[in-house]
C-alpha cells in the first residue's frame, strides 16, 4: 500500500478515545512542531542517565547510539509505565504471582517457586513500545497523538524464566478456559481509573514461546523494567509484556477494557491505517506482531566526519520473528543502495546487527538510509509511503541520518 | 560532589541487581507556563501524570486537546468539573497548541 491519498491523511480526524468528537484537522495547516521541548537527561534508579519524557509515570528513552550493541544493557534499557503508583520496594518473601480464574488449582507462586519448580528457558527478544519512533510520522505527514518518542523506546535482551504454558498447565485449565488476562502491581492514582489489564487468546498463551521472566541479561530485572517478574511475548509489541506481573487470570470470556479495546489499537483493515476519514470511525484492532524495521546506531544525526575516514556504519534490524533477510543501505539519500553485512544471529526474535564500511571521498552533506526486508518479503516502507494512524503506532519506515563530511 | 553521588549510585547498581531498599524516584521539575489558570491545570493533570506528558507531545490543535481532556474524564475518570475542563482546554491550546485555521 504505497499510494494513499495524502490529503485524506491530513484531513483525518485525530480524536483518540473521544468518539463523540470527530472534528476535522485543517487540510492546509500541517503543524508538526514536536521539537520545541527537549526532555532532561537524568539517571533513575539502576539506570544511566536517559531522556526523561516523564518522571511520573516514568517514561525514559534510550539514546540512538544504543543501536550499536545487539544486546541492550539493562541500565540503558528504555522504561515505559502507564500508572503513577508503582511500588518502590518489593519484598520477595512476600511477593506472589497469583494464577486464578478458570483453573483446577489456583496457584500462589513465589519467585523461588518459579526458579525451583519449573524448567528454566531463555530467549533473546526485542522489546518495543507500540508508539516507538512515532515522532517520525510528523516528518512526512501529520503528527500523531501521544508523547513523541524517537527510536529509543526499544531494546533487545536475553530473557530467562518459565514458560507461561507450564504455569497454566500446573494450575490445570478448566474446560471453559478461553482467554488469559494479565496484570501487574502498578496502580492508578484514582480507584475509578481502569487498571492496566491485558488479555490474550488461550492459544497464544499456550504457544510455548511466552515466558514469565525473572532474569534480564543474566541479572534480576531492573526495578523499572518490571522486577521481579515480567511477561515476555517474543515478536510482539510490548503492550502485553506486563511488568511486576502479579496476576494471571484465566477467563471463560473476553473482558472489554480500555487498554485492550481503545488504547493501543489501529484500524482493522489490511494496511492497519487511516485511508480516509477519522481513525476512530474504523473498527479497532489491538496492535500485536511487530513489523520489519531497521535503525541506524552510528553515525548519529549531524555527526561531522573527516573526508577519507573509514567509517563503520552500523545499526540493528528485526521483525516479528520471521527473520531478517537483508538490510540495504544508501549513502546518497536513496538514489543507490548497497548490501550491508549481517552479523551474528542471536535468534529470530533478536536484533540482527548490520555493518557497512564507508569511506566518504568528497565533502558535503550526506543522507544515510537503511531498509530491511525479512524472509517472508516484508520490506520497510519509505517515510512518504507509510500508512498513518492517529495513535502513531507501529512506525517502521526507512530510517535516515544526515551527516557532514568535511 | 554531584559527580561523586552519581558515580556511587552507578557502582551500587552494578554490584547489586536487586534493590535492597526502596528505590527513590527522581522528581523532574518540568517547566510550566504560568497564567491562564495554570493552577487548575496542575491541580487536575498532575493527579495522574507529570507535565512531561503535555510538553513532549508538541503543539496540538484545539480539537485534539479537547478530545484529550475528554479522554481523561471519560476513560480515566479524572474528577474535573465541566467549567474546569474548559479552562484546561483553553490553557493547553494557548500555551501548547493552536486554533484550527479556517479558510486560508
Amino acid at each position: 500500500m504505497s499510494t494513499f491519498n495524502r490529503r485524506h491523511f491530513l484531513g483525518s480526524s485525530l480524536i483518540l478515545g473521544a468518539s463523540s468528537l470527530l472534528g476535522k484537522e485543517a487540510d492546509q495547516k500541517i503543524i508538526t512542531e514536536t521539537k520545541n521541548f527537549v526532555p532532561p537527561v537524568i539517571a533513575f534508579p539502576e539506570k544511566k542517565p536517559l531522556k526523561v519524557i516523564s518522571d511520573r509515570p516514568p517514561l525514559l528513552e534510550s539514546p540512538r547510539d544504543i543501536f550499536t550493541q545487539p544486546i541492550t544493557p539493562n541500565d540503558q534499557f528504555f522504561v515505559r509505565w502507564h500508572m503513577p503508583d508503582i511500588p518502590t520496594y518489593i519484598d520477595l518473601n512476600e511477593f506472589r504471582l497469583q494464577v486464578q480464574g478458570a483453573v483446577e488449582t489456583p496457584l500462589s507462586l513465589s519467585v523461588d517457586d518459579l526458579k525451583s519448580k519449573f524448567e528454566p528457558v531463555e530467549i533473546t527478544s526485542v522489546l518495543q513500545c507500540g508508539g516507538n519512533s512515532r515522532k517520525y510520522y510528523a516528518t512526512s505527514g501529520q503528527a500523531t497523538h501521544g508523547v513523541q518518542w524517537g527510536h529509543g523506546a526499544m531494546g533487545c535482551a536475553v530473557w530467562k524464566g518459565v514458560r507461561l504454558k507450564d504455569i497454566l498447565n500446573k494450575a490445570g485449565l478448566k474446560s471453559d478456559a478461553r482467554f488469559v488476562g494479565v496484570n501487574g502491581l502498578e496502580k492508578p492514582a484514582l480507584d475509578e481509573t481502569p487498571h492496566f489489564f491485558r488479555e490474550m487468546e488461550l492459544d497464544e498463551a499456550l504457544s510455548g514461546e511466552l515466558i514469565v521472566a525473572y532474569e534480564m541479561n543474566g541479572e534480576d530485572l531492573p526495578y523499572l523494567n518490571g522486577f521481579p517478574l515480567r511477561l515476555v511475548i517474543p515478536g510482539h509489541f510490548s503492550d502485553s509484556w506486563v511488568k511486576m506481573l502479579s496476576e494471571i487470570t484465566v477467563l471463560d470470556q473476553y473482558r472489554k477494557t480500555f487498554f485492550m479495546d481503545v488504547a493501543y489499537t489501529v484500524p482493522d483493515n489490511d494496511c492497519e491505517c487511516v485511508v480516509s476519514g477519522g481513525d476512530f470511525e474504523y473498527k479497532r484492532k489491538p496492535i500485536a506482531a511487530m513489523k520489519v524495521k531497521s535503525v541506524i546506531g552510528y553515525p548519529t544525526p549531524n555527526t561531522i566526519i573527516k573526508k577519507g575516514s573509514r567509517i563503520k556504519v552500523t545499526g540493528m534490524a528485526f521483525d516479528q520473528g520471521k527473520g531478517v533477510k537483508e538490510v540495504m543501505i544508501s549513502v546518497d539519500g536513496g538514489k543507490s543502495w548497497s548490501a550491508t553485512a549481517l552479523q551474528k544471529d542471536y535468534g529470530k526474535y533478536a536484533y540482527r546487527q548490520w555493518i557497512y564500511q564507508w569511506e566518504p571521498k568528497t565533502k558535503g552533506e550526506y543522507t544515510i538510509m537503511v531498509r530491511a526486508i525479512n524472509r517472508v518479503g516484508n520490506i520497510q516502507p519509505l517515510p512518504d509511503e507509510i500508512g498513518w494512524n492517529a495513535g502513531g503506532y507501529q512506525y517502521n519506515a526507512v530510517d535516515s541520518v544526515n551527516v557532514k563530511i568535511v | 560532589m554531584k559527580k561523586i553521588i552519581l558515580l556511587t549510585s552507578l557502582l551500587t547498581s552494578m554490584a547489586f541487581a536487586q534493590v535492597s531498599k526502596p528505590i527513590e524516584m527522581p522528581y523532574v521539575d518540568y517547566p510550566v507556563e504560568t497564567g491562564d489558570h495554570d493552577e487548575v491545570v496542575q491541580q487536575y493533570c498532575l493527579i495522574c501524570h507529570s507535565f512531561g506528558y503535555i510538553l513532549n507531545q508538541g503543539k496540538k490543535s484545539r480539537p485534539y486537546w479537547t478530545g484529550t481532556v475528554q479522554k481523561m474524564v471519560n476513560e480515566f475518570k479524572a474528577p474535573i468539573p465541566k467549567e474546569d475542563q474548559q479552562t484546561i482546554i483553553n490553557y493547553l491550546v494557548k500555551h501548547y497548541g493552536y486554533e484550527v485555521a479556517s479558510g486560508h
